[in-house]
Formats: structure tokens, C-alpha cells, sequence
């Protein structure tokens, strides 16, 4: 996905001197090319576990109304996007994907964050500790549903 | 092999007592060197009749010394060491298992005649012996044995306990085809074990008259042990009605035997059953137990490993959202806070409906603890640091009752221009446990005078006036409730810990049910039909849950594994959240008609 290098003609080019472009650019890939993209180098590792906005693009990819604004400080303060699509939105697309249920309804984008937000936000809680009731047995295991293998 | 009775008289042993493979050793001949021990060993439970000396003289005659009052015993070891051959696998007798075709001992007769059909070959052959209907020989043994002596020793029938076994519903050997046996059958149609429907049996024959078509007896496999299982259940639960203690007492061992023969739910199931049966016959009551740390760590684990309850949250938070819009000022009563694992979703909902969150009030009800700490109030706390990070003004208040019918509505500080929601999730129906709570209860919500109010509830009817009903009632929903956190768990080698604490959980509910009454019988489901008519009839409108929440409900089932097994219904707006065909928790929701 990085730009070819230009001909001879032009002074070299490097896209790691651009991050505006690096940054749209790495914008459109889906969530395992970002990861794979990740291991490329320093920067682009830095810039990747970073940027939170890059994740919230792809959360959001395919859902046609834009978000309200109100989303992301939400988000943010539960843990931001990253942990967001790893945590939730990920494991879910994948397991909605799987289940044969999934092939006779569809379900949008905008439902799947939607749901994943509230189960989120519920994880988030869990690891707020303080009260000694809940920090001391589960480490915030209520998504733990999602990690489990899948009896397929 | 002495039983030995301080096992089973400890708390939930039942089924410790027996090691299947103890029971090998009465395979020889010196059965009554055994017999006397056995029933000098059950002198607790059982009346202790005078030795009549008199040795059965059939068996006699097959050289079996044998006494005729332990009959009953020996019949029981017999099926013991069937059931062990049936299921042996180990090296040297497993061919008992797979190659061995099992006949009944006492039917020579009949025995002989399949030989010599055998023998024979004659073309009826096939038809005769695998059409014959599947008949449980050893159960048929003690029927049998003990009829002859009845026969012969009328004036030692008393002693023969013989209505052991003819309380076993379907199985009875005696002439009378009872109705219990079509009932029973009835019963378990629904039933999630193998459905092996058990004719009643003929009569039963003597040397002389048998009917060929009835014999020969086919080999014991699981699936029919399971059947058994549910009969063995059943027929000690009718014990218990009938306040025959000394049956039910044979039966629920038989029960735990039984259940050491099968897998995985249906084991579970059963144990956890005969368990609150023998509770309930001993008369060990379990206190009501106000350790709420260690209710509250079961509840966790319950609501991660199965989506039951975060069925009944989603549904109920959807229905107040819907009823919350447009609100400024919003107040949430919720009849049983617990871990307040509800309230995080819906405060992150109200941050991002449109047009911004309102104030959110919570009021959380919950038992007093028996340490004195503020529980309640921890919980409230966690959730304001939740709400201030999210960015919604919250405010909390703890409100500690033992029981929700103490709940006076004037305590709870209803400010004008809030809308107030009220929620119960599985609380409402222990208020059925005392007269007259419900309708007092139902009282208060009107005085606070709610927009909206939601409750899910168990979708069963486990308060019957008759017990057997409502045994035979819960038997089959924990079944499937038991059935659907095994789907869920299914693809993990070892069990989690959140299902054991999943079941455990379960297990307590289905101790109360059995084992308790009146007051301490909290577990009082009733079906939403019955909540409906009860709602209505105290002038409460339904509301229908909305299309959203169903959406939600059943994307959230996919995410579970095992999802294809459960299912979410609609009717007539509320939602039911069942496994495979049998609905197992409903949320419904209900206003306060605005002319009043």
C-alpha cells in the first residue's frame, strides 16, 4: 500500500515523511491490514496504537450516517476506539459472520456498534474496581463470551 | 457390601453412597450372607420386622438361598449389576456391554421359548424378537419375584414392601394398568431425553402363562436409563405428595444411582433434584441464606457464562430508553440492584440519544447485609464514576428493605417533572411467598405513579397448589435451562468456572422450589400469562417493547456460542427468550393508563 516510488526524474520519495497521507492511507485498510501494517516499522507501530482515529474509521466503515459527535468522547472515556474494535466490535462481526442464523437476517454495521457500545461500556465497569465485590474474582469478564472458541 | 446410611443422611450426599462397581460382587451365589447385612443396615428407615426365617422357595428350589423379605434388595442388586454390565468398559468384561444380550433371570420360560425359535429359525423369527417392545428386565425381576411370594405367603405380604416399585409409574407389573402410567407418559412428551415411550407392561405372568410377543428383553443402553431416570424422579416426587416417606426414601436413591449413569445436563439435573428431594423428605430445610457476597458472585457468573440476563437487561433498558424520550429529568427505581450490572448500558444510551443525556436519578432496593457494609452504596459509587465519565449527571440512592413489600413509596422522594421508571428482574415473584404482598407492592408502584415499568420473569408456572405438579413444571424447565448452558459450553474440554457457578446458581433456585414451603418457598415463577392477568387486573396497561428491542435481543443471542439454540419470541409485545422450543424468561412491559 505504499506509493511506488516516483521515476528517477523527481527527488525521492518517502511516505513516512508524509503522515497526513500515511494517515489516510492507512485510514481505508480493514482491521488484520492494520495490524499487518503495524509491523512495518517503528512509526507506523507508533502511529497505529496512536491513533484512535484511525480505529473509529474502521468501526464505522461501513455504517452510511456518520456518527453523532457525542460518540467519541464517549468512546474515549470508556477506552477509546482501539479497545473498542478489538474488544467488541471485532469478535462480534466475526461471530455474527459464523453463525448460520446470521445468513437469514442481516444485520447493519450501525446495529453491531450500537450493541457493542453498551456491552462495552458494561466491561468498562467491571474494571472500574473499588468496591471489593467484583475486582477481586472476575477480571472483567463480561466479554468474555465473545473470546470463547466457537462451536462451529 | 454394607450401605452406609451416614452417607446418605449427610446434606446433598444422595448419590455418594453407591459405587456402581461395588455392586459386582452380588453377582455370586451367596446372596443371602449379603441380604442380612443390607437389611440390618437399613434399620433407620425402615420399620425392622421380625426375621420370618422363611427362604423364598422358588428360588429356593433353584438352589438360591434367599429370604423373601429381601426380595426387594436382591432385585435391586440385580438391576445394579445389569446396569454395570450394560456400561462396563473395561478390559476383560466390556464384551459384556457390547456383545451380551440381556435376558430376565426370572422368565426361564420365556427364555427357553427364544432359544428354541432361535434354533429353529422359523421366519418369524426377526419380527418376534426385535419387535418386541423394550422392556426393562431388572425392573421386571423384582415385580415379578415379589408377586410370586404374594402368591404363596399372603400373611407376609406386609413385610414385602411391594409398593417399592409399584409406585414406578409405566413399569408396574401389576395386572392393573394404573392411570399414573398414562400420565407419566404424557408428561415426559416433552421431555429432553430420548422418548422411548414405556407400554404398560402385562400382566404379570406366572411360570405357566406367557405370551410370547413380550419377551426377550433387550440390552440396557443410556438413552432408556434416562428414561428411567425421569420415572425414577417422578414416581419419588409422587411419594413425597402421597407423604410416603419410606418410598421416596428408596426412590431417590435409586435416583442417584441412576443418575451416575448418565452425562453431562441431564446428570446435573437430576442430582441437583434428587439432592432438594432428599432435603425435602429428611426435612433439612436449607435457611434462606442472607450471605448476599456469595448470591451476588453466582449472580455474576450466571450472567457472564449465558445471556439470560443480559437478555432481560437489554430488553428492559430498550423499553425504558423508548419511554424516556424526550425527558429531561429521568428516574429509575430498580427493585433489586445487586451488582447494578444494568444501569452502565442505559447510562451510555441516555449519553448518546439525541439531543443529549438527561439526569439520570437511580434508586437502588436491595436486603440489608449481614455484615452491615453499605453495599448499595458501593455500587452506586462505581456507577457515578461511570456516568462522570461518560459525561451524565448522576445521582444515587440506596434504599435497603428485606422485603419489597415494606417498601413505602413515600420514602422514595419522587420529585415533580421527573419521569420515573420502575424495573423488577426476577424479583417480583417472591412477593407470591406471603398473602397479600404482591397486591401491596403493586399499590406502591401506582403511588409512585411510573411512565413505565418493566419485569422479566421466569417462564414457568412453579406455584401450583399441588407439589407433583410443580415438580414435574420445574423438572422440565431446568432441563432446558440446564441443556442450553451445556450448548453454550459445549465447545470447551473442561467446564468453566462460570458454568458450574451458572449451575450452582440454578441449583439453589431448584433446592427452594422442591424442598421448601410456605414462606421460605421464594422461587414462586408464574407464567407471563398469569403476570399479565395479574397486571391487568390491577389496572396496568402493556406496553409493547418495540421492534429495536428485538433486533438488539436476537443479535446479541448470535454472539453466544451455541446461539442457534436460542430464541427470541414476540407476543403480543413482549419478548421471550427461550431455548429451542420452550420459552424460558419473558420481558413485558406496562403503564399506568393516563385517564386515571
Amino acid at each position: 500500500m505504499v506509493q511506488p516510488e516516483e521515476q528517477e526524474k523527481r527527488p525521492k520519495f518517502s511516505i513516512n515523511d508524509h503522515l497526513d497521507i500515511l494517515i489516510e492511507i492507512l485510514k481505508r485498510l480493514d482491521g488484520p491490514s492494520l495490524g499487518v501494517a503495524a509491523c512495518v516499522c517503528r512509526l507506523w507501530c507508533a502511529l497505529i496504537r496512536n491513533d484512535d482515529s484511525l480505529w473509529e474509521h474502521i468501526c464505522f466503515r461501513h455504517v452510511s450516517v456518520p456518527p453523532p459527535t457525542s460518540v467519541r468522547p464517549v468512546v474515549a472515556a470508556l477506552g477509546g476506539y482501539k479497545r473498542l474494535y478489538m474488544g467488541c466490535v471485532r469478535p462480534m462481526l466475526s461471530r455474527l459472520g459464523d453463525s448460520e442464523r446470521v445468513r437469514k437476517r442481516v444485520w447493519t454495521q450501525h446495529e453491531v456498534v450500537e450493541l457493542s457500545l453498551s456491552l462495552f461500556c458494561v466491561d468498562s465497569y467491571e474494571r472500574l474496581g473499588g468496591s471489593g465485590r467484583l475486582g477481586g474474582d472476575a477480571s472483567a469478564s463480561s466479554l468474555k463470551f465473545l473470546c470463547k472458541p466457537v462451536n462451529v | 457390601m454394607k450401605r452406609n446410611h451416614e452417607d446418605t443422611l449427610r446434606v446433598g450426599g444422595v448419590s455418594s453412597g453407591y459405587g456402581v462397581g461395588g455392586s459386582r460382587n452380588s453377582g455370586g451365589a451367596d446372596l443371602k450372607g449379603e441380604c442380612s447385612s443390607m437389611s440390618s443396615g437399613k434399620g433407620k428407615m425402615w420399620v425392622e420386622e421380625p426375621e420370618a426365617g422363611g427362604m423364598d422357595e422358588l428360588l429356593g428350589a433353584l438352589g438360591y438361598k434367599v429370604r423373601s423379605s429381601d426380595m426387594a434388595d436382591v432385585a435391586q442388586k440385580l438391576e445394579q449389576l445389569e446396569m454395570v454390565m450394560g456400561t462396563a468398559q473395561e478390559d476383560g468384561i466390556s464384551h459384556l456391554a457390547c456383545d451380551t444380550v440381556h435376558y430376565d433371570p426370572t422368565d426361564l420360560y420365556g427364555w427357553v421359548q427364544s432359544m428354541l425359535t432361535e434354533l429353529n429359525n422359523s421366519p418369524n423369527d426377526p419380527t418376534e424378537l426385535l419387535g418386541s417392545n423394550q422392556i426393562d428386565g431388572p425392573l421386571l425381576a423384582p415385580a415379578e419375584s415379589s408377586s410370586i411370594p404374594n402368591i404363596d405367603f399372603e400373611n407376609q405380604s406386609q413385610i414385602f414392601s411391594d409398593d417399592d416399585l409399584r409406585a414406578i409409574p409405566g413399569m408396574v407389573a401389576c395386572p392393573q394398568t394404573d392411570p399414573d402410567s398414562e400420565n407419566s407418559q404424557k408428561r415426559l412428551r416433552s421431555s429432553p431425553i430420548g422418548s422411548d415411550s414405556i407400554p404398560a407392561l402385562p400382566p404379570s405372568p406366572s411360570a405357566s402363562n406367557v405370551s410370547e410377543s413380550t419377551r426377550p428383553v433387550v440390552l440396557v443402553d443410556s438413552q432408556e436409563a434416562g428414561v428411567r431416570l425421569v420415572h425414577t424422579l417422578m414416581a419419588c416426587a409422587e411419594a413425597v405428595q402421597q407423604n410416603n416417606l419410606k418410598l421416596a426414601d428408596t426412590l431417590v436413591k435409586h435416583v442417584g444411582m441412576l443418575a451416575s449413569s448418565q452425562a453431562g445436563a441431564m446428570r446435573k439435573v437430576a442430582t441437583y433434584f434428587a439432592q432438594a428431594l432428599a432435603r425435602r423428605i429428611y426435612g433439612i430445610y436449607p435457611q434462606e441464606t442472607l450471605d448476599s457476597s456469595f448470591s451476588d458472585m453466582l449472580h455474576m457468573h450466571f450472567y457472564e457464562s449465558s445471556p439470560y440476563l443480559k437478555f432481560a437487561h437489554f430488553t428492559a433498558n430498550q423499553a425504558i430508553l423508548e419511554a424516556f424520550s424526550g425527558v429531561n429529568r429521568v428516574h429509575v427505581i430498580d427493585f433489586g440492584l445487586k451488582q447494578g450490572l444494568q444501569w452502565p448500558a442505559l447510562i451510555q444510551a441516555l449519553a448518546l440519544r439525541p439531543g443529549g443525556p438527561p439526569i439520570f436519578r437511580l434508586t437502588g432496593i436491595g436486603p440489608p447485609q449481614p455484615d452491615n457494609s453499605d453495599a448499595l452504596q458501593q455500587v452506586g459509587w462505581k456507577l457515578a464514576q461511570l456516568a462522570e465519565t461518560i459525561g451524565v449527571q448522576f445521582e444515587f440512592r440506596g434504599y435497603v428493605c428485606t422485603s419489597l413489600a415494606d417498601l413505602d413509596p413515600t420514602h422514595l422522594e419522587t420529585r415533580p417533572g421527573e419521569a420515573v421508571a420502575v424495573n423488577s428482574v426476577f424479583e417480583l415473584h417472591r412477593m407470591l411467598a406471603r398473602p397479600g404482598a404482591i397486591e401491596k407492592v403493586l399499590n406502591t408502584i401506582k403511588v409512585i405513579k411510573p411512565q413505565i415499568v418493566t419485569i422479566v420473569e421466569q417462564e414457568a408456572n412453579h406455584n401450583g397448589p399441588v407439589f407433583l405438579d410443580r415438580f414435574t413444571e420445574a423438572l422440565h424447565y431446568y432441563s432446558s435451562l440446564f441443556d442450553s448452558l451445556e450448548g453454550s459450553a459445549a465447545g470447551l474440554s473442561s467446564p468453566s468456572q462460570d458454568l458450574i457457578m451458572s449451575e450452582l446458581y440454578l441449583g439453589r433456585q431448584i433446592c427452594n422450589v422442591v424442598a421448601c414451603e410456605e414462606r421460605d418457598r421464594v422461587e414462586r415463577h408464574e407464567a407471563l400469562a398469569q403476570w399479565k392477568t395479574r397486571m391487568c387486573s390491577a389496572g396496568f396497561d402493556p406496553v409493547h417493547l418495540g421492534s429495536n428491542a428485538f433486533k438488539q435481543a436476537s443479535m446479541l443471542l448470535a454472539l453466544f456460542a451455541g446461539g442457534d439454540g436460542y430464541r427470541v419470541e414476540e407476543s403480543n409485545g413482549c419478548l421471550m427468550l427461550g431455548w429451542h422450543t420452550r420459552p424460558l424468561i419473558a420481558t413485558s412491559a406496562w403503564k399506568i393508563p393516563a385517564t386515571e
